[in-house]
C-alpha cells in the first residue's frame, strides 16, 4: 500500500476492526424434506478490511449465494452475518435497504446502470436516494481514477460494455461504502476491458483503501485479489493468498479432478 | 398451425398482462349489450302492458291522440257523446261495449296535500273502473269504488305512499278538487312500469274529470266470438260514421309502443354513443398492451424470424393473440352486459319504475353484436403493434433484449399531427365566427374531430414538453425519486402519449360540456337579470297546465301588484307572402307580460302587440316571410276560428327566454277560440307591490299549498332550478362518461403494470443499491400521476377550447355569456392526480414486493 493514501472515513467512529464482514455458521437451504438443497453449509468466513477478496468455485458451489448473503441481498436460514459490528441477519427490509444504501456498494455482471440516467447521475444515484450530497473532491477523484471524465453526460446506451462497468465501479466507490461486492463484474467483458476494470478495483484497494469482495470463475480475475476463497458444495474448502493466475488455474484443475473422481 | 400454437402459448403465458385489456373489452362490450338488453326489456314490458290493457277496439274522440292518452291543455280530455255507446252496441259483431272516462291531466294528493304522482315522469291516471281494467287488475284488498265517496288505488302507489283502506285522497282536475276515501287496492297482473292509477266509479269519474255525465272519453268494444278486431273496427266505424277515432287493440298498442319506442331509442342511441367512446378509449389500451408485449418479446420474435418464420407468420401470431383476447373479453362482456341490464332495472326500480326480470329480453342479435364488436375492435387495435412485430429483424435475437430502442415520435407523426391540429383549430375558428348556426355546427364538428385526432397523433411529442413542465413544477420537490419518475414517463413518449390520450378523450368531453352547461346557466341568468321584470313564476314541473282554481288562488293573494297569465295555442299561420306555416305556436298572455319580460324589439312597441286583433312576430320569421309592421297575418286557431291579426311589433332574436315567440293577448285569442277549448295557463307570473316581495312570496306559497303540482319560484329560485336542471343533465352525462374514464384509468394501470414488468431488472438494481420500498412505490406513483395529469391537461385544454367555440357559435342562439367553470375544471385536474395515485396502487405494490435477487437475475 502506498502511504500517500488515507483510509476513507466511514460513518462509525474509531476503533475499527480489521474485519469488514463476518459470516458465522451460515446455512442457506432451499426447499424442505426430500427436495431440500443446501447452498451454504455452516460457512465461517472473515473478510479482511482494506483487502481484495475473490470467491471462486464451480457452478452451484454457493459462491454467489454467499456473496448475496454477506451483502444483505439474501436472507440466511441460520447463522449470523456481521457487517463491521452490525449483525445484519434478522434486520428488517427497511434497515437492510438503508444498510445497502449507506454502507455497501455493488457491481453486477451486467445491467448495472439505469438507462434513463446519464453516467454521472448513475454514479451519484445511491447518494441521491439517500438524500446526501456527494463529496465533490472525492467524486472528482473517483471519476478520474476510473477514467470517465469525458463521458459523464453520456447515457449508458452510448457507452461501451467496459465503460459501463467502469461507471458501475465509480458508483460503488463514490459513496465510500465500507465494502464493495462484485458479482462476476468482468463476466461480460472481453479480456482487455476486464483487465481495465480489475485494474481499477485493485487500485481502489491499494490507493483508496477500499474493501472489495468479488465472485468470479475467471482465474485471471482472481489473480488480482489479495486472497482467494474456494467454495465447493456450500463449504469453504481452501484459500490462497496473493495468487497468480496460473496458481489459481492449477488449484481449480485440482478441484475439478477431485470432483470427477469422487 | 404452429402460428396458432405459439399464439395460444403466448396468450396463456402472458394472461396476467392481458387481463386489463380484457377488462377494457369486457366493459365496453358489457355496456353495449347491457344497453340493448335493457331497452329490449323495456320494450317487452311495455308491449305486454299495452297488449294487456287495450281492448279489442277502442272508440275515442277525433282529436284524441292515437295512443288514447287523455291529456289535454284545456285540462279536460276530449270526449264523445254517451249516445255513441248505444250505436256501438248495436253494431255487428259487438259482444259488449262499455263507456269509460280517463284523464291524465290530473293531480292526486293525500290528506296532507302531498302529491301521489310518480316521481319518475310516468303518468298519473284517473279513470272509471271498467270491465277491461278488471281483466288486467286484481283487487287485492277492499272493493271496487262505488259512489262518489270511494276511490281505488293501484298497489304499487299504495305501497309507495303507505296508503291504506279508508285513507282520504283528493283528485285535482281543471274542474275542481274531488275528495274520496280509498275503498280498494288493485294489483296489476302484468308489470306496470310506474304509472299511478286511481279508479272512480263511472258517474263520479265523469263528473270529476269531464264535468258532464253524458259523455265518455273512450268506448271499449269487445268482439263477439269469431269476429276479428279489424272486422269489428270496420263494423263499428260503419255504425258511427267518420266523426270518431276507432282503433283496434293492435293499433292502440302500436301507437303506444311507438311513443315509448321513440323515447327508448333516444336513450338507446345515447348510451351506445357513450359505449362507443369507451371502445375508442379501449383501443388505446389494447394498442399499448400489444406494443409493450411485442417490445418485451423482441428477442423472442427475432429468434423466430432467425429460424425461419416469415413476417406474415409473426404478424399473424400477434393478431391471433388479439383475436383470443377479443373473444375472451367479449364473451365475458356479453355475460356482464346482462348483469348491467339487471342492475339498471334495479336502479330504475329505485327511481319508481318497476321492471320485472321475468321480462328480461336477450335478442339473438345482442350477443352477436357484442362479440363482433369486441373482436373486431380488438384485432383492429392490435394491427399496428402486429405490423411492428413483423418488422422485427432476425438480428434482434442477438442484440441485448433489454435495450428496447426508444420509440421516438417521428417527423412524419409531427407533421401529420400538426396539420390535423392546425386544421382542427382553423375549423374551430371558423365555427366561432360563423354567421349561421347551421354552418357553424358543421365546422364545430369538423374542428372537434380534427383537433382530437391531431392531439392523439402529436400526443407523444407533447408528452415530452408537458411532462418536463409538470416535472419541474411538481416532481422537483421529490428529489431524485421525482427525477427518475419523470425520466421513466419520458422514456417512451409514444406509450405515455397513448396512455394520456385515452384519459384525454373522456376529460375533454367533460370539460367541453361543463363549459357549455355553465355558459347556458350564466347566459340565462344574465338574461333573467336584464329582461325579467316580474317577481314570481308559477308553473308545474311535470308540464301540467294550471287550473283556473289555482290561478284564482294566486290572484287572491295579498300583496301582489299584478298577475299575468300565459298560455300557448296551436295555430297555422298564413303570411302575406302566401305561405302557410303549420303547427306554429302563439303565446297568448295578458298585456302586462310586456312588463314582466322586457323582450327587445327591432320594430314597433311590444305593448301594442297585446291590443285587440294584434300580434308580434320574431325577427327571423319576419325576415323569412316578408312580414313588416302593419302586415296582416291570418291565424287559424286549432279548435277555433281564423283571425286576421295585425303585426304591431317584431321581437329581437337575440334572446334566450321565449326565443321565437309570437305574442298576442289572451283576449284576442278568446275572441276566436270557444271558452271550453281555450287552453289553460302554462305559466302565471306574479309581481309583488313595491317592498312587499317577501310577504307576497310567503302568501303565494301558502295559497298554492293545496296544489302541490305547482311551484312558486322567485328569480333566485328560478336561477337555481335552471342550474339544477342543467347540473342534473351534466351529471347524467358525466356518469355515462365515467365508463370511458374508467377504461382510461385501466389504461394507466395497464401501462404502469407492464412497465414495472419491463423494468424488473432496473427495479432490482435500484433496490440493491439502496432504494427503499417506499421510494420505489413513490417513484411509480409519481410516474402515474404525471401521466394522468398529462392526459388531464390535454383533455381539459382541448375540451375548454371546444366548449368556448361552442359558446361562440351558440351566441347566435342567445348564449351570450362564456362562463368557464373553474371549480369543475380545477377539480377534475386535481381529481386526475388522485386517479393517477389510485392507478399506481397495485403496480407500485407489486414492484415493492419484488424479490431483489430474482429481479436482477431476470432476463
Amino acid at each position: 500500500m502506498t502511504s500517500a493514501v488515507t483510509i476513507p472515513r466511514h460513518g462509525g467512529s474509531g476503533g475499527r476492526t480489521a474485519v469488514a464482514a463476518r459470516a458465522r455458521q451460515v446455512v442457506k437451504a432451499y426447499g424442505s424434506g426430500e427436495t431440500r438443497v443446501v447452498a451454504l453449509d455452516h460457512v465461517d468466513v472473515d473478510i479482511a478490511r482494506g483487502q481484495f477478496t475473490a470467491i471462486m468455485g464451480p457452478s452451484g458451489s454457493g459462491k454467489s449465494t454467499l456473496m448475496h448473503c454477506l451483502a444483505g441481498l439474501d436472507t440466511v436460514t441460520s447463522g449470523q452475518i456481521y457487517l463491521d459490528e452490525t449483525e445484519i441477519t434478522g434486520l428488517k427490509d427497511k434497515k437492510l435497504t438503508q444498510l445497502r444504501r449507506d454502507r455497501v456498494g455493488f457491481i453486477f455482471q451486467a445491467f448495472n446502470l439505469l438507462p434513463t440516467l446519464n453516467a454521472l447521475e448513475n454514479i451519484t444515484l445511491p447518494m441521491d436516494i439517500a438524500g446526501r450530497k456527494p463529496d465533490r473532491a472525492w467524486l472528482d477523484r473517483v471519476v478520474e481514477t476510473v477514467g470517465l471524465a469525458g463521458r459523464l453526460k453520456h447515457r449508458p446506451t452510448q457507452l461501451s460494455g467496459g465503460q459501463q462497468q467502469r461507471v458501475a465501479v465509480a458508483r460503488a466507490l463514490a459513496a465510500r461504502p465500507e465494502i464493495i461486492f462484485g458479482d462476476e463484474p468482468t463476466g461480460n467483458l472481453d479480456s482487455r476491458a476486464g483487465a481495465e476494470v480489475l485494474g481499477f478495483l485493485r487500485r481502489s484497494v491499494d490507493e483508496l483503501g477500499q474493501t472489495i469482495v468479488i465472485v468470479t470463475h475467471d482465474p485471471v480475475a482472481a489473480s488480482y485479489a489479495d486472497r482467494v476463497l474456494y467454495l465447493a458444495d456450500g463449504r469453504i474448502v481452501d484459500e490462497m493468498f496473493n495468487p497468480t493466475a496460473e496458481q489459481v488455474l492449477d488449484r481449480m484443475k485440482d478441484f475439478d479432478a477431485r470432483g470427477r473422481t469422487s | 398451425m404452429t402460428v396458432l400454437k405459439t399464439s395460444m402459448r403466448n396468450f396463456f403465458a402472458h394472461k396476467g398482462r392481458m387481463a386489463l385489456s380484457a377488462v377494457a373489452v369486457l366493459l365496453s362490450v358489457a355496456f353495449v349489450c347491457g344497453t340493448l338488453v335493457f331497452t329490449d326489456t323495456m320494450n317487452t314490458t311495455f308491449d305486454k302492458l299495452f297488449a294487456a290493457t287495450s281492448s279489442d277496439v277502442t272508440v275515442s274522440a277525433k282529436e284524441a291522440s292515437d295512443t288514447g292518452e287523455t291529456t289535454s291543455d284545456t285540462g279536460k280530455p276530449p270526449v264523445i257523446p254517451a249516445a255513441a255507446l248505444g250505436t256501438v252496441r248495436s253494431a255487428q259483431g259487438v259482444k259488449a261495449a262499455e263507456g269509460t272516462v280517463f284523464s291524465t291531466s290530473v293531480t292526486v294528493v293525500d290528506a296532507d296535500k302531498d302529491s301521489l304522482s310518480p316521481s319518475s315522469g310516468a303518468p298519473t291516471i284517473v279513470g272509471s273502473w271498467n270491465a277491461n281494467d278488471a281483466r288486467t287488475m286484481k283487487i287485492t284488498s277492499g272493493a271496487a269504488p262505488h259512489g262518489s265517496g270511494q276511490v281505488m288505488v293501484d298497489e304499487d302507489t299504495a305501497d309507495k305512499h303507505h296508503l291504506r283502506l279508508g285513507d282520504e285522497i283528493a283528485v285535482i282536475s281543471a274542474l275542481g278538487t274531488h275528495t274520496a276515501k280509498i275503498s280498494g287496492i288493485a294489483a296489476f297482473q302484468v308489470t306496470n312500469p310506474g304509472a299511478a292509477i286511481f279508479y272512480l266509479d263511472t258517474p263520479t269519474a265523469q263528473r270529476t274529470l269531464v264535468g258532464a255525465t253524458d259523455v265518455f272519453t273512450n268506448v271499449n268494444v269487445t268482439a263477439a266470438a269469431g269476429v276479428s278486431d279489424a272486422q269489428l273496427k270496420k263494423n263499428v266505424t260503419a255504425a258511427l260514421g267518420g266523426d270518431y277515432k276507432v282503433q283496434t287493440a293492435k293499433e292502440t298498442a302500436d301507437a303506444n309502443q311507438k311513443s315509448v319506442g321513440d323515447f327508448l331509442n333516444v336513450m338507446k342511441y345515447a348510451m351506445l354513443g357513450f359505449a362507443g367512446i369507451a371502445f375508442l378509449v379501449g383501443i388505446f389500451l389494447i394498442i399499448n398492451t400489444f406494443s409493450m408485449l411485442v417490445a418485451q418479446r423482441t428477442r423472442e420474435i427475432g429468434l423466430m424470424r432467425a429460424i425461419g418464420s416469415s413476417r406474415k407468420q409473426v404478424n399473424r401470431s400477434v393478431l391471433v393473440e388479439a383475436l383470443l383476447l377479443g373473444v375472451v373479453g367479449s364473451v365475458l362482456g356479453v355475460g356482464a352486459g346482462v348483469g348491467i341490464a339487471v342492475g339498471l332495472m334495479k336502479l330504475m326500480g329505485q327511481m319508481g319504475m318497476h321492471l320485472s326480470t321475468d321480462d328480461l329480453t336477450v335478442a339473438w342479435s345482442t350477443p352477436v353484436l357484442g362479440l363482433v364488436l369486441g373482436v373486431v375492435v380488438t384485432v383492429l387495435a392490435a394491427y399496428l403493434p402486429a405490423r411492428r412485430a413483423g418488422k422485427v429483424s432476425p438480428m434482434a435475437a442477438l442484440r441485448d433484449a433489454h435495450a428496447p430502442a426508444d420509440a421516438r415520435a417521428g417527423l412524419v407523426r409531427a407533421v401529420i399531427g400538426l396539420v390535423l391540429t392546425g386544421a382542427g383549430g382553423y375549423a374551430l375558428y371558423v365555427a366561432a365566427n360563423a354567421d349561421k348556426a347551421s354552418d357553424g355546427s358543421l365546422w364545430l364538428g369538423l374542428g372537434v374531430v380534427a383537433s382530437l385526432i391531431g392531439f392523439v397523433v402529436i400526443g407523444p411529442l407533447l408528452a415530452g414538453g408537458v411532462v418536463r413542465v409538470l416535472g419541474a413544477v411538481l416532481l422537483r420537490v421529490f428529489g431524485p425519486v421525482g427525477r427518475m419518475a419523470e425520466r421513466n414517463a419520458l422514456r417512451n413518449p409514444r406509450r405515455t402519449g397513448a396512455t394520456g390520450a385515452a384519459l384525454m378523450i373522456g376529460l375533454a368531453l367533460v370539460a367541453c360540456l361543463s363549459v357549455v352547461g355553465s355558459s347556458m346557466v350564466a347566459s340565462a341568468s344574465d338574461q333573467l337579470d336584464k329582461t325579467v321584470g316580474t317577481d314570481f313564476i308559477i308553473q308545474s314541473d311535470s308540464g301540467q297546465v294550471i287550473t283556473p282554481q289555482a290561478v284564482q288562488a294566486i290572484k287572491n293573494t295579498r300583496g301582489l301588484e299584478r298577475v299575468t297569465e300565459y298560455k300557448t295555442l296551436d295555430v297555422n299561420l298564413t303570411t302575406p307572402d302566401g305561405k302557410v306555416s303549420k303547427d306554429e305556436t302563439i303565446n297568448a298572455a295578458d298585456p302586462t307580460y310586456a312588463k314582466d319580460l322586457r323582450t327587445k324589439t327591432v320594430a314597433g312597441d311590444l305593448a301594442d302587440a297585446y291590443r285587440p286583433d294584434s300580434m308580434s312576430v320574431f325577427e327571423g320569421f319576419a325576415k323569412d316571410h316578408g312580414v313588416k309592421l302593419g302586415s296582416t297575418v291570418s291565424v287559424a286557431f286549432k279548435d277555433g276560428r281564423t283571425a286576421k291579426l295585425t303585426v304591431r311589433a317584431i321581437t329581437s332574436d337575440d334572446v334566450v327566454i321565449d326565443k321565437g315567440a309570437m305574442y298576442a293577448s289572451i283576449a284576442t285569442a278568446a275572441r276566436y277560440v270557444p271558452a271550453d277549448r281555450l287552453p289553460l295557463d302554462q305559466l302565471v307570473f306574479a309581481t309583488a307591490k313595491e317592498g312587499q316581495q317577501d310577504a307576497a312570496y310567503t302568501s303565494l306559497k301558502s295559497a298554492l299549498h293545496d296544489y302541490p303540482q305547482y311551484t312558486v319560484r322567485d328569480q333566485t329560485d328560478y336561477k337555481q332550478a335552471l342550474k339544477d336542471q342543467i347540473g342534473q343533465l351534466l351529471n347524467l352525462i358525466y356518469g355515462l362518461l365515467a365508463l370511458a374514464i374508467i377504461v382510461a384509468v385501466l389504461g394507466v394501470v395497464n401501462t404502469l403494470a407492464l412497465s414495472v414488468v419491463e423494468r424488473t431488472r432496473e427495479i432490482g438494481l435500484m433496490r440493491a443499491i439502496g432504494l427503499s420500498r417506499r421510494q420505489l412505490r413513490r417513484m411509480i406513483r409519481l410516474e402515474s400521476v404525471v401521466i394522468a395529469l398529462f392526459g388531464a391537461l390535454l383533455g381539459l385544454g382541448l375540451g375548454m377550447g371546444w366548449g368556448a367555440t361552442a359558446q361562440q357559435l351558440l351566441a347566435l342562439e342567445g348564449l351570450q355569456v362564456l362562463d368557464i367553470p373553474w371549480p369543475t375544471i380545477i377539480g377534475v385536474f386535481i381529481g386526475s392526480a388522485f386517479v393517477g395515485l389510485f392507478a399506481a396502487l397495485i403496480p407500485a405494490f407489486r414492484a415493492g414486493r419484488m424479490n431483489i435477487l430474482n429481479a436482477i437475475a431476470t432476463e
